[in-house]
């Protein structure tokens, strides 16, 4: 592989039409453009339907983008998917756990698919196992787990390649405070390592926590990329916000980015002021 | 795209199905291999110690060797379509393993030829353990082994092709019966298996030659019987195993890559 230019992750102008049943184009996603960073954590953040599952198959190269480019280390993902996809990890949104291999070989397995050989295969998987707190489960069947440890698994899949850049599609649906706190360490870690993550996730405190940056996407747009920092600065004039929890009882709170999503998305009724 | 990369690709998801197969031997044996030994049995002994010796293309065939070499056919339809079909559909659409393995270094392409060849290696493997029972029997010669394998896996190919073509325009995995009851059964029993396909109405022989089946029987009895060789099956073949693969896999990029 040639020397990487660029961010490891580069998204350009990227637009996506799907061609609707009923005739005619959806754009589901137009114009977005970012990069993630060596060691960045880029957040997505949107509602429903805002177009990030969209984004994240272009970026795996799984979907053609109607217009744009994603490059991954440099490498357009179109192109030259497999020297692109070396250096990629992906946790889809959906379940893809290969309910025919237990859990350890479920990673070791995966592994192979990166040329992997298998003693590293096998060390990582134990790691990882260990670190997610699944060495108890390994020899079980997948479909043997709780919801919430096949995501810890499925997590744990994309990061048996040590990727460059790791796509991680909602991950911590579904999981336990416990098991939140766990990936976010390990996250922590890989990114210490040097991987650039791209999370979407629909936990505020999440994105506020563990995003160096954010884009704020709706209707297949970008809003709006800062720090979460900067977006709450940017957007929200008030220092405090007085919100009526429950009848009568009224909290007051400094802004967060909850506030700056729901602004922006503007899904939410009966919050002025803001 | 480089070619060894592809073949790599290729042989990393035939290996993970050859994975999967070899932890469950015995029940893949049992379903791969009961049902042909059953017909064998049945039309081969049962029925053929009534019929006795048939004449066909002028030639006297035993109807134990007739019906053990059409049973070679049988097993590729059933084995390649319902490996392709109800396999590919549960892989595709419930462990979505394409989806699962074509965003790393293997593409979908690769994954598509290599569930392919799976089910075909599959289908050929079980229609050469009743070509060698046919020789055991004495009813085919030794080398005919030989000589059917590429007829065995050239249509296992073809059938894997309607069975994965199948998966992917279904729905839902019930809608795989039209395909297998307007088009399986159909050359299950109108394609000469059972009986050579001259005794039928003209109209219907030609109807039968149109579909699949009645090639591979040709050719199968051809390279086991001596048959006379019909020229025709196989262009017949051949424009059949271009047409499914590709419908195969232009229907499975259509359905999963929006």
């Amino acid at each position: 592989m040639t020397e990487a230019a660029g961010p490891p992750l580069r998204v350009t102008s990227l637009a996506k039409r799907y061609r609707l049943a009923a005739g005619g184009d959806f754009e589901a996603v137009s114009g977005v453009t970012f990069d993630v960073q060596v060691g960045e954590c880029f957040g997505l953040l949107g509602p429903n339907g805002a177009g990030k599952s969209t984004i994240i198959q272009c970026i795996c190269g799984f979907y053609p983008p109607s217009a744009g480019h994603v490059l991954i280390g440099g490498t357009d993902v179109r192109a030259h998917p497999k020297r692109a996809r070396q250096i990629l990890g992906v946790c889809n949104q959906e379940d893809t756990l290969d309910s025919d291999f237990k859990v350890r070989d479920q990673l070791i397995r995966h592994a192979t698919y990166f040329r992997i050989d298998l003693r590293t295969a096998k060390e990582r998987a134990d790691r990882l196992l260990e670190r997610f707190g699944l060495a108890d489960k390994a020899d079980q069947q997948i479909e043997s787990l709780s919801g919430g440890l096949r995501r810890r698994l499925q997590v744990a899949r994309a990061l048996i390649s040590e990727p460059r850049v790791a796509v991680l599609d909602e991950p911590t649906t579904g999981l336990d405070p416990d098991a939140r706190r766990v990936l976010w360490e390990v996250l922590s870690d890989a990114r210490r390592n040097g991987t650039a993550i791209l999370l979407s996730t629909h936990y505020m405190d999440e994105a506020e926590r563990l995003c160096d940056r954010i884009a704020i996407l709706h209707k297949g747009r970008i809003l709006d990329i800062e720090s979460p920092q900067a977006l709450i600065k940017t957007h929200i004039a008030r220092a405090e916000i007085e919100e009526e929890v429950r009848p009568g009882v009224i909290w007051k709170r400094p802004p967060n980015l909850e506030d700056v999503y729901l602004k922006l998305t503007g899904s939410r009724l009966g919050v002025e002021g803001l | 795209m480089r070619l060894p990369d592809s073949l790599w690709g290729i042989s990393r998801v035939w290996l993970r199905y050859y994975d999967v197969f070899t932890k469950s031997i015995v029940f893949y044996a049992v379903t791969t291999f009961v049902q042909p030994v059953l017909y064998l049995l049945a039309f081969g002994v049962g029925v053929g110690s009534l019929v006795g010796t048939l004449s066909v293309g002028g030639m006297p065939v035993t109807y134990r060797a007739f019906i053990f070499s059409g049973v070679i056919s049988q097993t590729v339809l059933f084995s390649g379509f319902f490996e392709g079909a109800f396999g590919g559909f549960v892989r595709m659409y419930y462990q979505r393993i394409f989806q699962a393995i074509a965003i790393t270094p293997i593409t979908l392409s690769e994954v598509l030829w290599g569930e392919l060849l799976w089910d075909t290696t599959k289908a050929t493997v079980a229609a050469e353990a009743v070509a060698l029972i046919g020789v055991l029997t004495g009813d085919f010669a030794p080398l005919s082994l030989l000589t059917v394998l590429p007829v065995c896996f050239l249509s296992s190919l073809l059938f894997s092709g309607m069975g994965l073509a199948s998966a992917a325009f279904a729905r839902d995995i019930d809608q795989i019966s039209y395909p297998q009851y307007l088009l399986v059964f159909p050359m299950f029993l109108f394609c000469g298996v059972f009986y050579p396909i001259e005794k039928m109405p003209a109209a219907l022989q030609v109807l039968a030659w149109l579909l699949p089946l009645t090639s591979v029987n040709s050719l199968v009895r051809t390279l086991t019987l001596g048959l006379p060789f019909q020229v025709w099956a196989v262009p017949i073949l051949l424009a059949w195993l271009a047409l499914l693969v590709t419908l195969s896999r232009r229907a499975m990029f259509r359905r999963l890559v929006k």
